[in-house]
């Protein structure tokens, strides 16, 4: 190398300038990453609350007095806990025993139950609401099953509009989470502290309170602290599924956005003041995920993995308990596929006045280019936006996520608090309050974003990038330094040592970002709803406005293509990521 | 290599939808004209019939209806484009009660029959708008709909208090007036006879007899004809699509509900547009809406068929609030009502 020079110097150490040259020129790229996340969401935000905060353009915590003290914006900001906190206990009951059995049991099918986990990252909220409604609506399936089998004139289960059907729409939608964090935990724990206090005498379930649950609480808590904050900030499924009669914060601020409760400045206030408070709450909550997800997580060393019996073997197989945990997983398998099947089901299937038949209509409307008025978008035009709109999202996310991912990685501690500071905002802002602070914001000059498809691609971007972020973090800091260190003392700037050793040892997880990102993005519907402009369709809010029309069929096809392409993507990832994980 | 692979995907993929996308949505060349308009008007309305007619008459003009709401959510919408300067929005169909509201925000533009010629065969009692910002086309009657295989005649409730019944505990679909144009009305007729004090407690007292507030008079009429319940509110001219489904008046009264169109003050096509409601008042757009719309056409030269005229009831008694009591307390009453729905006190 460096054959130019004539005398080489025997060791061949970049000059100090020049590290500090490369180095300004990364630090120069967080410069601009944080302008842009400044430019569309900080300034955004920060003027929606504002707009809370003042009164004749004076600072005021009248709106915000107005609405703590409101019984009916109490009963909103009450709702909005008393359901989430519901679905979070619903979650649990539903998802810790599952956990147990993952973690002590084996089965057939045990991999694909660990597998389907992913599910509420991957599955969007509609289709999880369209799922449910169709499973046990007043004329679900469900409900006909048991009229037909208990011989009865009404429907037996009365979960749509209900309170219940929220909570239980959401235990399936997030106990997976709770499956996950737990499992992972408790694989982990070390089964000699259990055999010893067993060995002491100690009975099965004291075992299980004193030792197998404080050691597993830690990540129990952080799952449910973060089923919390999905529950406490869930759209798409209140509304679908709680109807006209239901409201929280998020749902309030969206109504207050779309009718004409009176849209004058004082209901934007109301709005803005609302929106402040959510915000401030789900930062919170945030807040304590992240610190309980950091600071509790016991780690103790596994010298061998626990050990899995399987679950039914020759000699258990009269056991009762067996019975009981194979029935549990049965009723899992039912709730967790159930809707899923009933969406496939019902997207091949035509009602008749007869009865109805097998059909490939709903497939050939959702690829129809012909204009439909009642989606505002032709069919085939909103899965085509879905797909590009989630794809550039996915892109622009990445650009920001590696800036930033590389930037908390890579500074000293105080920069490093800093920006996580910075991106825990973003984080926990939901796409409706972000939505509303870009309506107030970009609906004048100097930037007139509102009303044009760019809004859409920066809403979708600012939303999901926060997530690339997390998953590239991790990954960066667990990189060996020394490798980009050798090749900066080999005489390559630290832009080069970036791009061509850290960037492409790090590609699995940066297509893994891509991936997560374009997921997120493609089942995008509450900010998308908010901004669209007229006549651009996405495949969520089609979906959304074919179902609160109460028509089927064509939403189940388009979510059966929607879940379709996001599995797509996580497994074409799988592939990649197995193959370069081979290789090295 | 498969992660090289991956990412030719992605990229093709992008280009693809990209370019598809992009590529149909320069389609129309000439003139468009946007009209927004609740869902109905669509799903079983003339909204066909009139963009082929129309299209024909006046070649190189596209019509683009978009009814992506029930008819106030419609409203709202315009308005808050219209407020931010940039609609493409040229015309508007809408309810008669929604008139105050667009005033107040200068929607659209005032006509007159030289504007519209057709507007002369419309009698002077529908023309409740002295400026005539919203043009009537058709009207009728906001009742109870029933499904008369569920419920018999002597089952029935007969006044709004009969109503109030536990025999009809979630026998009830009715319209979230916040964004549906005929929920609205249904909570003015409320107000009518229960006034501007009693109105809430009604609705608190029938909240159990309603099985679920949906956003839009499709929504509503989709689920009753499912069969969810065997009540909804809906038009006295029902009965005409489906003898099954009859209308219910109680107290002997029917809401007075007139829909009108009008042209959004932004538009760039004010002379396509004038023509376009001039079409719509047209004998032949008129005569198209018993059968589509089962509402009555407000041309008084529109033939309408005998059957049509046989079972689309009037009620004995309509009734209607001033637009001048709507436009004062409309706003006031909504928001105690969708408080009060959703508290449930």
């Amino acid at each position: 190398m460096n054959s130019a020079t004539p005398h080489p110097p025997p060791v061949p150490l970049p000059s100090r300038e020049r590290v500090a040259a490369g180095r300004g020129r990364v630090w120069g790229l967080v410069a601009i990453a944080l302008l842009f996340l400044i430019l569309f969401f900080y300034w955004p935000v920060a003027r929606l609350l504002a707009e809370g905060l003042t009164h004749n353009g004076k600072f005021s915590l009248d709106f915000i007095v107005q609405i703590l003290t409101d019984a009916y914006f109490q009963h909103v900001i009450g709702f909005t806990f008393y359901q989430a906190l519901w679905s979070t206990l619903a979650s649990i009951a539903l998802g810790l025993p599952l956990a147990y059995i993952l973690t002590h049991y084996d089965f057939p099918g045990k991999r694909w139950l660990r597998a389907f986990t992913i599910v509420p990252f991957v599955l969007p909220s509609i289709t999880v609401a369209l799922g449910f409604a169709l499973l046990v609506g007043r004329r679900g399936y469900l409900n006909q099953l048991l009229m037909g089998l208990l011989g009865l004139n009404e429907p037996p289960l009365a979960l749509m509009y209900s309170l219940e059907g929220i909570i239980l729409a959401h235990a399936f939608y997030n106990a997976p989470i709770i499956v996950r964090t737990v499992h992972a935990a408790w694989e982990k724990l070390d089964p000699r502290y259990e055999e010893s206090a067993r060995v002491l005498g100690a009975g099965r379930l004291a075992v299980f309170k004193d030792i197998t649950l404080p050691m597993i609480f830690p990540s129990l808590l952080s799952g449910a602290a973060l089923v919390f904050i999905f529950c406490f900030l869930s759209f798409p499924i209140v509304l679908t599924i709680g109807g006209g009669r239901f409201s929280t914060i998020e749902v309030e601020i969206y109504t207050r956005v779309i009718t004409l409760l009176d849209p004058q400045l004082l209901n934007y206030k109301l709005g803005a003041a609302l929106a402040l408070l959510g915000l401030v709450i789900s930062l919170g909550m945030t807040y304590l995920y992240l610190r309980l997800q950091g600071s509790l997580t016991y780690s103790t060393e596994l010298l061998r993995p626990r050990p899995t019996e399987p679950l039914f073997a020759k000699e258990s197989l009269w056991r009762p308990s067996r019975w009981l945990i194979g029935g549990y997983l049965f009723l899992c398998a039912l709730i967790f596929l159930g809707p899923m099947l009933a969406v496939l089901f019902d997207s091949f299937w035509e009602e008749t006045a007869t009865g109805g038949g097998w059909t490939l209509r709903w497939y050939s409307y959702i690829f129809a280019p012909d204009y439909d008025a009642l989606l505002g978008d032709a069919p085939l035009r909103a899965v085509l936006n879905s797909l590009w709109v989630g794809l550039t999202a996915a892109l622009l996310a990445l650009v920001l996520g590696l800036i930033f991912a590389y930037g908390i990685a890579r500074a000293r501690w105080r920069g490093r608090r800093a920006l996580d500071t910075l991106l825990m905002a973003p984080l926990a802002t939901s796409s409706v309050i972000l939505a509303f602070a870009f309506l107030r914001a970009f609906s004048t000059p100097p930037l007139m974003l509102v009303g044009s498809t760019l809004v859409v691609v920066l809403v979708h971007a600012m939303i999901v990038f926060p997530f690339v972020v997390r998953v590239l973090v991790p990954l960066m800091e667990g990189f060996d330094q020394r490798l980009s260190e050798a090749a900066r003392t080999l005489g390559a700037s630290a832009f080069r040592a970036l791009r061509e050793i850290e960037l492409p040892l790090l590609a699995p997880g940066v297509l893994a970002g891509v991936v997560f990102a374009f997921a997120l993005s493609l089942g995008e519907m509450s900010a998308t709803l908010m901004l669209a402009p007229p006549g651009f369709a996405t495949m969520p809010i089609s979906v959304y406005r074919l179902v609160s029309q109460q028509t089927w069929g064509a939403p189940s096809a388009m979510s059966v293509l929607m879940i379709f392409s996001s599995f797509l993507a996580f497994w074409l990832l799988e592939r990649a990521g197995e193959r370069t994980l081979k290789g090295f | 290599m498969l992660r090289r692979a991956t990412l030719w995907v992605l990229l093709i993929g992008w280009v693809l939808a990209l370019s598809g996308s992009f590529s149909f949505a320069q389609a129309g060349e000439g003139s468009k004209l946007v009209v927004y308009v609740y869902q109905s008007f669509v799903d079983y309305g003339p909204a066909k019939f009139v963009k082929t007619e129309f299209e024909k008459r006046f070649s190189g003009v596209e019509v683009e209806f978009v009814a992506t709401g029930p008819s106030r959510a419609m409203l709202a919408r315009l308005v808050t484009e219209f407020q931010a300067g940039r609609t493409p929005a040229d015309l508007f169909l809408g309810e008669i009660n929604d008139v105050p509201k667009a005033k107040k925000f200068g929607l659209f533009v005032p006509l007159s029959a030289a504007d519209v010629p057709n507007l002369r065969d419309v009698p002077q009692e529908l023309l409740f708008d002295p400026e005539k910002t919203l043009i009537p086309y058709e009207h009728g009657y906001i009742t109870l709909v029933y499904d008369s295989e569920k419920l018999k005649p002597e089952e029935l409730p007969k006044t709004f208090a009969d109503l109030l019944k536990p025999q009809y505990q979630k026998k009830l679909i009715v319209q979230d007036a916040r964004t549906s144009s005929v929920g609205y009305a249904f909570l003015l007729w409320t107000v009518y006879n229960y006034g501007s004090l009693g109105y809430l407690d009604y609705w608190r007292q029938l909240l159990p007899n309603i099985l679920t507030i949906q956003p839009g008079w499709s929504a509503a009429y989709r689920l009753f004809r499912q069969g969810e319940a065997p009540m909804v509110v809906s038009f006295s001219t029902d009965a005409y699509f489906n003898a099954r489904y009859k209308p219910l008046l109680l107290n002997g009264q029917g809401y007075r509900t007139i829909y009108g169109a009008g042209i959004v003050r932004t538009t760039d096509n004010p002379r396509l547009s004038r023509e376009f409601l001039n079409f719509l008042l047209s004998p032949e757009v008129q005569e198209k809406l018993p059968d589509t719309e089962v509402m009555f056409p407000a041309n008084s030269k529109a033939r309408v068929p005998e059957k049509f005229a046989q079972l689309a009831v009037v009620p004995p008694n309509p009734v209607m609030l001033p637009l001048e009591m709507v436009a004062e307390q409309g706003d006031r009453w909504l928001e105690e009502w969708a408080k009060l729905i959703v508290t449930g006190r």
